[in-house]
């Protein structure tokens, strides 16, 4: 139990890279597809927040781990 | 420095981190009754007092609160039809009301209070909730779906189609049936998680961040990125519910005619554009 705000830490941090690295890709490859193609804004943006938020998602799901995990040091 | 820090400096100060889920403030029996329905309750009178008000007496030509209104309503429709098209149009009351509920929610996660006193807790910021507003969609979109495709429906699932070409393609479906029904597993956890995280951890870093900060000003833009991740989020809610709704009723037949139809209406194939070819 005394190393849990470690792993709470650990958890958080590593878990959020992976997520962080995907929603950069996203935002990247979905601007050179406007730039490309500016008629196609709306549908691109829409389908970049949602490819956002799925890669977000696991992000936060780490989150709520380093939350359980801290609420249960006290 | 005594008048400034009464009880003693100390850095870093105490924080009152919002809890998890909504505090009980009474029990009906078995069911307790939170400080988060309260909240909900409220949010619900004002959307419900706004609806009221501006449908009251509705004129030909808008002006003020109904303009506002309308337009709000317009911008939904419209991107509701631009993701589904004309036929998704029915879905429009349900996305809009969850976003509507889900952004009015998160914006006062960000007020001051909200979260810190007995009486007030954000909804979405109460996992409960959210996990009610999940099951609602994830129920819908299933009935839907029956609805349209009757039994064709649960093929996606259990599709023993693939073995009159072999063995071998027969596993491949039934596995990929499987996946295709643990995702729709987990598309409840995610909804719910994916929101509830969001809106909880932006709570706890404006309370983190104008304690550590001594200033209460300097917090500031932080509450300009909880009301932007704010609409988001909502918004994200309601689009991927829309897209579970438009993914149910499309049977697997006809998704390949569509598919390269738009294909060649949106892109336009090199062989139109020399001019970008040669540069």
């Amino acid at each position: 139990m005394e190393f849990a705000g470690l792993a709470a830490g650990i958890a958080v941090g590593f878990g959020v890279l992976g997520p962080g690295i995907g929603v950069g890709i996203i935002a990247a490859k979905s601007s050179e597809a406007i730039g490309r193609n500016p008629d196609a804004a709306g549908l691109i943006r829409t389908n970049m927040i949602l490819g956002a938020a799925l890669a977000e998602g696991l992000g936060i799901l780490s989150f709520v781990l380093g939350i359980l995990l801290w609420t249960r040091i006290g | 420095m005594d008048w400034l820090f009464p009880s003693g400096f100390k850095y870093p100060p105490d924080f009152h981190i919002p809890s998890l889920t909504g505090q009980p403030l009474f029990h009906l029996g078995p069911l307790s009754y939170t400080n988060a329905h309260l909240t909900m309750a409220i949010v619900i009178v004002i959307l419900a007092g706004l609806a009221w008000l501006v449908t009251r007496n509705l004129r030909d030509r808008p002006t003020g609160l109904q303009n506002a209104i309308e337009m709000l309503v317009q911008g939904l429709d419209d991107f509701v039809v631009s993701i589904g098209g004309a036929g998704s149009r029915k879905y429009l009351p349900l996305f809009g009301t969850l976003f509507l509920f889900i952004v009015f929610s998160n914006w006062l996660s960000v007020i001051p209070f909200v979260g810190q006193i007995e009486f007030l807790h954000s909804p979405t910021a109460d996992y409960h909730i959210n996990f009610g507003m999940a099951l609602i969609a994830w129920l819908a979109y299933q009935t839907e779906g029956f609805k349209h495709l009757k039994l064709e429906y649960p093929k996606r699932w259990f599709n023993v189609s693939g073995f009159k070409d072999g063995p071998f393609i027969g596993g491949i479906f039934i596995l990929v049936g499987i996946i295709e029904l643990f995702s729709e597993m987990f598309r409840l956890l995610t909804l719910t998680l994916r929101l509830w995280g969001n809106v909880l951890g932006g709570e706890i870093m404006l309370v983190v961040m104008s304690g550590l900060l001594f200033v209460p000003g300097l917090a500031l833009p932080f509450v300009g990125l909880e009301v932007f991740i704010g609409l988001v989020q909502g918004l994200v809610f309601a689009l991927l519910v829309l897209m579970y709704f438009v993914l149910a009723i499309e049977s697997h037949d006809e998704e390949h005619e569509e598919g390269s139809h738009t294909d060649t209406d949106r892109v336009p194939s090199p062989e139109q554009h020399p001019a970008s070819q040669a540069a």
